[in-house]
C-alpha cells in the first residue's frame, strides 16, 4: 500500500504547500494597506525548515537522478559520460519498453476496476448508511488500506498458490478445471497481481468516494427520492456529477500507483515468470541495486516520471475542467 | 485561480537553486580508484592492548559467525569482534557501499568479488598468507583470487572463506521405499529409473521452486556433467571467451527439458517457491528435492530419520563426483579497514580445527584441510560431511552459475522458468543466457 499511501501524502502535501504562500500574501496585502514595508523574507524564514527537507531530499536527488542518468556509473568509482546512450537503451530494449506496457495493463485493475467499484460500493453504502450497517462495510473496505503492500503481497501469494484460497474456492464450485498456481502462469499471473492492486485499490477509492457523497447536499438525494428516483438513476443523476473532482484525484492516485508499482510485484512474483510481470518500479531497484547500472537506471527512472506526467497532466485538466 | 507573486518568487528561487546544484555536481564517483595495494609491513602479534574490530554479514548467517567470534575471541582476549548484520539480499546488495563509507566493518563477506577488487576496495592477503603460511587446497583458493583483469580463479588473494555450502540432492527414504529405489542413485541413468518409479507410483519425483529460481538447480547438475568443473568455474569466473553456449550444455539443458515434459517435476514449479517447495517435501509429497546443507538442520529437524543426502549423480559410471560448493561468507578485509593485522589473524583463525568444528556443528563444511570435525554418528549432518569429503578429494567443487556476473541470477530465473513452460528450447535458453553474460560483462 506503501505506494499509494505515499502518493495520496505527496497530494496532501501539495495541497498545503499551494495554501501556505496565498496565505502569506493576504497577509502581506494587508500590512501594505496600513503602509508597512512588505517584509517578503520574514514568511520565507517560516518556511526555510521545510524548503531546506525538500531542497535537500526531493529536489537535489532529482537533479542528481537527471545527472546519472547520462553517465555509465556502477556506484562508487569514477564515472563516464555516455551521452543520451542511456535514453537509447531505455526507449530499443524490448524488456524496458515491455515493462512499460505491463504498467499500462495494470491500471486495468489499479484504476479501471477499483473507481468503478469505489462508485458503487459507495453509493451502495449511502444508502446503507440509512439503514446502520455503513460503519461495518466501511472498515471492511478499509482495512486492506491499512495493511502495508509488501504483507498484502505475500497474503496474496499464499492465497493464489496451489493450493491456496483460490483454488479452494474455484474446487468447492466445481470449477477444478480452473485451477492453477496462479502467480506462475506466464498468462494469470499479471492479471493476478493486478487483482492484488485491485483488492488494495478499491477502499482507497470508496472511502475518498464517500466523502465525496457526503458533501452532496442531502436535500438534493431527498428531492429525488420524492420526485420517484431509483438507486440507479439518482446514481447517476446525483452521485455520479456530484463526484467529478473526487473520481479525478481516485484516478490520478491509482494511475501513478500502477505506472509507479513497486513493493506488489516484487514481493509477490519479482517480475516472473520469465518477465511477464515486469514493471518499470522493479527494474529500476534490479538495475541500480543488483546490476550496479546507476546510469540506466537513472535514465529509466526520468523516462518513467516523464511517462507519468504526460499520462497525468491531461487528465487532471480533464478533471478540472467546469 | 491566480498564482501570488511570492510563488512566482519562489518557483525562480527552485530554479536558481536548481542550475546552481546542477553547475556545482561534477561526475559521480571518486575518481581515486585505484587498486589497493597490498600493505609491506604486516604483522601476526596482536600484543595485548585492547582491539576492537567489526564484521559484517548477512543476518542467516548471524549464529555461525557469533560462534566464531567467541572462539576467536577466546584465543586473542586482547579482540573484541561486533557482529553487524543485514538481511543477507540486503548485505549483498549494500556491500560494495558500506565499504565505501568513511567507517568501513574490518572483516566482511564479499559476493561480488571480482567488482569489488575492481572498485578497488579490498586489501590483497597475500603478506598475511605467507606470514602465516596459509596452506589452501588449490579448488578452494580459486574461489579467494582475482588476477589483475578482473578474472577470477587466480591471481591475488582477497578473501578466505568461513565455510562451504554444499549442494546436492535430498531424499525421503519412506517414498524411496514406497517406489522401490533400495540404494541412492549415482549415476544420471540410475537417477531417471529413479525419477520413472516414483512418477509410475503417483509421487513427484523431484520437488522444485522455481518461482525463486530453483529450477536452475538441476540444469546446472547436468551442465556440471556434460561440461565439467574447470569450464563451468571459468564460466562464473569470467575467464575471456568462457562459454556455455555449447552443444555439450545444449545435451545437459535437453535431458532436464526431457525431465519437465516426462512431468517429473511438480507441474506448478514456477508458481512454487523454495520455502513451499521445501515444506511440500517434508511431508512426503515428492522423493527428491535438490539444495544444499542450508536446509539441512530443518530438514533434520522436521523429518527425523526419514531424509537422507546424496551427492548429485554424475553422467557416465565412474564419472568425478561434482557439487555447487561455495564459500558460507567469502570474508575479505576492506581497503578501509584499520585494523588489517587483526582481522587477517580472524581469516587464519578460520583455518583452525576449533573454526572448522563450529561450521560442521553449525551445519556447514569446513574451510581448509585436516581431520574431518565429528558430527553426531547416523545424523544427516555426517552424511553430507562425508559427502563433503568426497567431493573436495575428487576436487570437484563447482561454483553456483548465477554468481557469474552481479545481474545474472534474474536471468538465469527468467530463463529457466520458461524452461519449465517449455517456452524457449535448450539451444535458445543457454542463447539467451550467454547473451545476458556478455552484455553484462561488456563483451
Amino acid at each position: 500500500m506503501s505506494t499509494l499511501d505515499s502518493t495520496f501524502a505527496g497530494e496532501a502535501e501539495t495541497a498545503l504547500a499551494g495554501s501556505a504562500p496565498s496565505a502569506r500574501a493576504r497577509r502581506g496585502r494587508g500590512w501594505r494597506s496600513r503602509g508597512a514595508r512588505p517584509t517578503s523574507w520574514t514568511g520565507w524564514l517560516f518556511v526555510l525548515p521545510a524548503l531546506i527537507m525538500y531542497l535537500v531530499f526531493v529536489i537535489r536527488p532529482m537533479i542528481a537522478t537527471i545527472q546519472y542518468s547520462f553517465y555509465d556509473w556502477n556506484g562508487i568509482t569514477a564515472a563516464t559520460p555516455v551521452g543520451l546512450a542511456n535514453y537509447t537503451r531505455v526507449l530499443t530494449d524490448p524488456l524496458l519498453l515491455a515493462s512499460v506496457g505491463h504498467s499500462f495493463f495494470l491500471m486495468i485493475f489499479y484504476t479501471i476496476l477499483p473507481v468503478i467499484g469505489g462508485l458503487v460500493v459507495a453509493a451502495l453504502i449511502q444508502e446503507i448508511k440509512m439503514r446502520g450497517l455503513g460503519t461495518v462495510a466501511r472498515t471492511t473496505l478499509f482495512i486492506p488500506q491499512i495493511i502495508p503492500g509488501a504483507a498484502a503481497a505475500i497474503a496474496w501469494v499464499w492465497m493464489f498458490s496451489s493450493n491456496g484460497a483460490v483454488n479452494q474456492l474455484l474446487s468447492a464450485v466445481g470449477l477444478e478445471s480452473l485451477t492453477r498456481a496462479w502467480l506462475g502462469d506466464f498468462t494469470w499471473a499479471l492479471p493476478s497481481v493486478g487483482v492484488i492492486g485491485w483488492w488494495l485499490g478499491l477502499g482507497f477509492c470508496t472511502i475518498l468516494l464517500m466523502a465525496g457523497i457526503g458533501k452532496i447536499d442531502v436535500s438534493i438525494y431527498e428531492a429525488a427520492r420524492l420526485d420517484g428516483a431509483g438507486f440507479v438513476r439518482t446514481f447517476r443523476s446525483v452521485t455520479l456529477p456530484g463526484l467529478r473532482q473526487e473520481v479525478g484525484v481516485c484516478v490520478t492516485v491509482t494511475m501513478i500507483a500502477a505506472l509507479a508499482s513497486f513493493d506488489v510485484v516484487f514481493m509477490s512474483t519479482q517480475g516472473g515468470p520469465g518477465t511477464s510481470t515486469m514493471v518499470p518500479g522493479v527494474l529500476i531497484y534490479e538495475l541500480g541495486f543488483t546490476r550496479s547500472q546507476v546510469g540506466l537506471a537513472s535514465a529509466l527512472g526520468v523516462v518513467l516520471t516523464a511517462l507519468i506526467l504526460a499520462v497525468i497532466l491531461p487528465i487532471q485538466r480533464f478533471f478540472r475542467e467546469d | 485561480m491566480s498564482r501570488p507573486r511570492t510563488g512566482a518568487a519562489g518557483l525562480g528561487a527552485l530554479a536558481a537553486f536548481a542550475v546552481a546544484a546542477l553547475a556545482a555536481c561534477s561526475a559521480p564517483g571518486s575518481s581515486s580508484g585505484s587498486a589497493s595495494t597490498a600493505p609491506s609491513d604486516v604483522s601476526t602479534d596482536l600484543g595485548t592492548e585492547p582491539i576492537e574490530l567489526t564484521l559484517y554479514d548477512g543476518a542467516g548467517l548471524k549464529n555461525v559467525d557469533e560462534a566464531l567470534i567467541a572462539a576467536f575471541e577466546a584465543q586473542y582476549p586482547n579482540v573484541t569482534i561486533t557482529g553487524r548484520y543485514d538481511p543477507d539480499d540486503v548485505q549483498a546488495t549494500n556491500a560494495p557501499r558500506v565499504l565505501a563509507s568513511d567507517d568501513p566493518p574490518d572483516i566482511a563477506r564479499i559476493n561480488a568479488l571480482a567488482d569489488i577488487v575492481g572498485n578497488g576496495q579490498l586489501t590483497p592477503l597475500t603478506p598475511w598468507s605467507e606470514a602465516y603460511g596459509w596452506d589452501i587446497p588449490a579448488g578452494q583458493l580459486a574461489m579467494y583470487t582475482v588476477d589483475d583483469d578482473g578474472v577470477r580463479g587466480s591471481g591475488t588473494q582477497y578473501t578466505a572463506a568461513s565455510g562451504f555450502v554444499l549442494t546436492g540432492l535430498y531424499y525421503d527414504t519412506d517414498v524411496a521405499e514406497q517406489v522401490g529405489m533400495t540404494t541412492p542413485p549415482t549415476t544420471l541413468a540410475e537417477l531417471e529409473a529413479a525419477f520413472a518409479d516414483a512418477k509410475d507410483a503417483g509421487v513427484v519425483p523431484l520437488m522444485v521452486g522455481n518461482q525463486t529460481g530453483g529450477g536452475t538447480f538441476p540444469v546446472q547438475m547436468e551442465l556440471n556433467n556434460q561440461l565439467g568443473a574447470q569450464a563451468i568455474n571459468d564460466w562464473v569466473f569470467d575467464a575471456p571467451g568462457a562459454t556455455i553456449n555449447t552443444p555439450e550444455a545444449e545435451a545437459g539443458v535437453q535431458t532436464v527439458a526431457d525431465w519437465i515434459a516426462a512431468g517429473y517435476t511438480n507441474d506448478d514449479a514456477n508458481g512454487t517457491d523454495a520455502t513451499t517447495a521445501l515444506g511440500r517435501f517434508t511431508q512426503g509429497e515428492a522423493l527428491f528435492y535438490a539444495s544444499g546443507n542450508w536446509d539441512a538442520t530443518t530438514l533434520q529437524e522436521q523429518m527425523g530419520g526419514k531424509v537422507a543426502f546424496v551427492l548429485p549423480p554424475v553422467g557416465e559410471p565412474g564419472g568425478t563426483p561434482m557439487a555447487m560448493s561455495n564459500p558460507v561468507s567469502n570474508f575479505g578485509i576492506p581497503a578501509k579497514s584499520d585494523e588489517k593485522d587483526a582481522a587477517a589473524a580472524f581469516l587464519d583463525f578460520l583455518l583452525t580445527p576449533e573454526a572448522r568444528q563450529v561450521l560442521v556443528d553449525n551445519g556447514f563444511a569446513p574451510s581448509g584441510t585436516g581431520d574431518a570435525p565429528s558430527t553426531e554418528p547416523g545424523s544427516l549432518n555426517e552424511s553430507i560431511q562425508a559427502a563433503f569429503a568426497d567431493l573436495v578429494e575428487a576436487d570437484g567443487q563447482v561454483q553456483f552459475v548465477q554468481d557469474a556476473t552481479s545481474g545474472i541470477n534474474t536471468v538465469w530465473n527468467q530463463q529457466s522458468q520458461l524452461l519449465f513452460d517449455a517456452r524457449v528450447t535448450p539451444a535458445e535458453y543457454l542463447a539467451n543466457i550467454q547473451a545476458a553474460y556478455e552484455e553484462q560483462l561488456g563483451r
